[in-house]
């Protein structure tokens, strides 16, 4: 009996030290999916504990796309339960925290934005992808202008000069005169993202402001067929998915990209051996005069309500994300172009990039930039990406027609709404 | 004191498991089966009753649960079908008392069974690639045969989630088969052979009707495994299962509906349904197989 005492005691004094012992370091932790965030992040964090907080530290985790968002939810519903202190979350998901028109668990960022004077000071058009009913949850990363990769030493050795093209048609017949002397070789290739941002290049998209669906529309139905037309001349393919992708690009299979700024940064991570041959350009417009990019993608910083340390977080964020050097700093490591519209006009913005044969991909970015369409955010805008890339292989293989199978998808996602409403 | 201690020790010694038990996996269970009456989705909002809707709907409107439904059926009719069959060929070749190096084989077919989900889909997303991959440039190039889209063609995911199925679960099965073959006496066999019986004979009409608490043991972890498949598909194709949700399991689809659309009413329904169906197939095939019987 006397022995079970002693170990109470023991235990009990235990308990005592560990609930009274010093906070010395305040350490967050951090989720993101792409290793061009992590590290922008993780650069950010040091010189936010030299210049603010000694501190401050901050466990940036790098989790794949997928997992990080299902995990974060979870976390969420579950009262925060393993949840980090900050998150990035992509666009395409964010609509999933939205889901059922409650409260999606992240700190609401309105004060922070408008008493620091940032609203202003944000591009509306990308903010609007974080907002729901008037409360801002996130900070976009990036403008995610896009633009035409392409590799200059293929088409420049060919007689053309992408940086010249007007219109898709003087792509298209570029692209034919090259496939004529190399049929191996894919100048369009439809990843899984151009329909849907040549669909925002022409001004609309797969749900409206309104948040209908229309990835049924006529328009974009039209635009679809126009892809699988050129897929059949030769002019667009399919391309390889994963890593077999950086395979096509590095073996000269994929000889261009239209892509958003955050591209940059994968040909750099993914292919730095293809470093002096790229070079990028505005987008080819669908129409003389018309508009020369669109969005794609784009990612939200957000600070999770159950964390500890939601004062500390949004300093932090702010910090980094509210400030010129955090948004060049950023475009430096990563070619995310700033939605932070006072660090546009910054000239660490158009330094020689080597990647690009010298280019100063800063500004085709700046020159594109204040054209970018707007994107509607939708509670199911995750659920149709779902859907759609189930289909994909059958459309783009030609077995069931776009109108088929945008009208399905559209069919099931009005079920649901009308299911949930 | 010392009476009442020892009434209760025993049961405090086997406690934490029952602990545990009950709120780890009792409590979620039945709270999943109340979940799947009600419409729950997303974050914060509070269940609302609905009866039977979520059942309803997915047996008569949801073609995607159909289509997980079959897809997970055509896996497990390609386990059963195939891979028993094999790992069965596989454990009377092993038995042969004529094998060297037996020991080393026996641990050569066990370690695909201890190599994570995960990372075996992520190897054969590599041995799968149609431009790259290993089967389509070392296997079939060699013959002649042209490239097969293992995984970007609806009709070939599945095939190719079996072969994976088929390395990773052979040789386990083929490990029970083989205890099973040890505990049949021989004498039962050479009598048999005395009397004339052919090779073929022995096998049919002696090994493997021995063989049948076995077999029963097989089919059944081989039907709960098959209807429980998630990791290696999610990893190969995706979690929408890839094109034309070709490789969407039952698994895949309530993770998807639950864990990505936050429905958890609905995908409770969802698991509920799932838990049937394995409960059904499990003792048709045990009937079948009349593995009750006494003998």
């Amino acid at each position: 009996m006397r022995k079970l005492k002693v170990a109470l005691l023991f235990l009990v004094a235990l308990m005592l030290l560990s609930a009274v012992a010093p906070v010395a370091a305040q350490e967050l932790e951090l989720w993101a999916f792409v290793n061009t965030h992590a590290r922008w992040f993780r650069e950010q964090a040091e010189r936010y504990a030299e210049e603010v907080n000694p501190d401050f530290s901050l466990n940036v985790v790098e989790i794949a796309y997928g997992d990080l968002h299902d995990r974060l939810l979870i976390s969420i519903q579950s009262g925060g339960v393993g949840a980090p202190d900050i998150a990035d979350v992509e666009q395409g998901r964010f609509g999933s925290f939205l889901r059922g028109g409650g409260d999606p668990g992240f700190v609401e960022l309105n004060a922070l934005l408008d008493e620091g004077g940032h609203t202003e000071n944000l591009v509306a058009a990308r903010q609007a992808l974080y907002t729901s009913k008037g409360s801002v949850y996130g900070i976009e990363h990036a403008l995610t202008p896009v633009v035409l990769y392409y590799r200059a030493d293929v088409w420049e050795g060919a007689g053309f000069d992408p940086g010249e093209f007007v219109t898709w048609d003087d792509f298209v017949e570029a692209g034919r005169a090259i496939v004529a002397e190399n049929p191996d070789v894919i100048p369009l290739h439809i990843h899984g993202g151009l329909h849907e941002l040549l669909l925002r290049q022409q001004g609309h998209d797969y749900f409206n402001a309104d948040g209908d669906v229309t990835i049924d529309s006529a328009e974009s139905i039209a635009l679809m067929d126009w892809l699988l037309e050129l897929k059949d001349e030769g002019v667009a393919g399919d391309p390889p998915t994963g890593d077999a992708l950086w395979a096509a690009f590095k073996d000269g299979t994929l000889i261009s990209m239209v892509g958003a700024d955050w591209y940059g940064g994968f040909f750099k991570d993914n292919a730095p051996e293809l470093s002096g041959k790229w070079k990028a350009a505005p987008l080819p417009a669908f129409e003389e005069g018309g508009r020369r990019t669109s969005v794609w993608g784009g990612t939200g910083a957000m600070v999770v309500k159950t964390s500890d340390h939601v004062e500390e977080a949004l300093s932090f964020l702010e910090f980094s994300m509210l400030s010129i050097e955090g948004n060049v700093r950023r475009f430096e490591l990563t070619t995310l172009w700033p939605p932070y519209i006072p660090a546009m006009a910054n000239e660490r913005l158009h330094a020689a990039d080597e990647y690009f044969s010298g280019q100063d991909l800063g500004a085709v970015f700046a020159d594109v930039g204040p054209e970018a369409p707007p994107q509607w955010q939708s509670p199911f805008r995750s659920q149709l990406n779902g859907l759609r890339t189930a289909a994909w292989q059958d459309v783009i293989d030609g077995n069931r027609s776009p109108e088929e199978v945008f009208t399905e998808i559209a069919d099931t996602i009005r079920d649901e709404m009308e299911f949930e409403s | 004191m010392f009476g009442r201690g020892r009434k209760i020790a025993p049961y405090l010694f086997i406690s934490p498991f029952f602990l545990g038990y009950a709120i780890f996996f009792l409590y979620p269970v039945i709270q999943s089966l109340q979940l799947s009456f009600y419409r729950q989705v997303g974050l914060t909002n509070p269940p609302r009753f609905i009866g039977f809707d979520n059942y309803i709907r997915l047996v008569s409107k949801d073609a995607l649960f159909i289509k997980a439904l079959t897809n997970t059926t055509y896996y497990a009719l390609g386990s059963i079908l195939i891979i028993v069959p094999l790992a069965l060929l596989l454990a009377l070749i092993l038995h042969s008392p004529k094998l060297r190096f037996r020991e080393f084989f026996r641990f050569l077919y066990f370690t695909p069974n201890i190599t994570a989900g995960v990372v075996v889909g992520i190897i054969f997303g590599l041995v799968f690639e149609e431009q790259y991959g290993l089967i389509n440039n070392l296997l079939l190039a060699p013959l002649g045969l042209e490239n097969v889209r293992w995984l970007r063609e609806a009709r070939w995911i599945m095939p190719a989630v079996i072969l994976l199925g088929a390395w990773k679960w052979t040789g386990i099965n083929a490990i029970y088969f083989m205890v099973g073959l040890q505990n049949i006496p021989p004498e039962l066999k050479e009598a048999a052979r005395v009397d004339g019986a052919t090779r073929w004979q022995v096998f049919w009409h002696v090994t493997l009707p021995l063989l049948r608490p076995i077999l029963a043991f097989v089919l059944t972890i081989a039907i709960i495994g098959s209807y429980n498949l998630f990791a290696e598909p999610a990893i190969l194709v995706g979690m929408e299962g890839g094109p034309n949700n070709a490789g969407m399991t039952m698994t895949m689809y309530l993770y998807a509906r639950g864990f990505r659309e936050l429905k958890m009413g609905y995908a409770s329904a969802i698991g509920y349904s799932l838990a049937v169906i394995i409960l059904v197939l499990s003792v048709v095939q045990l009937v079948l197989i009349r593995a009750f019987r006494e003998d």
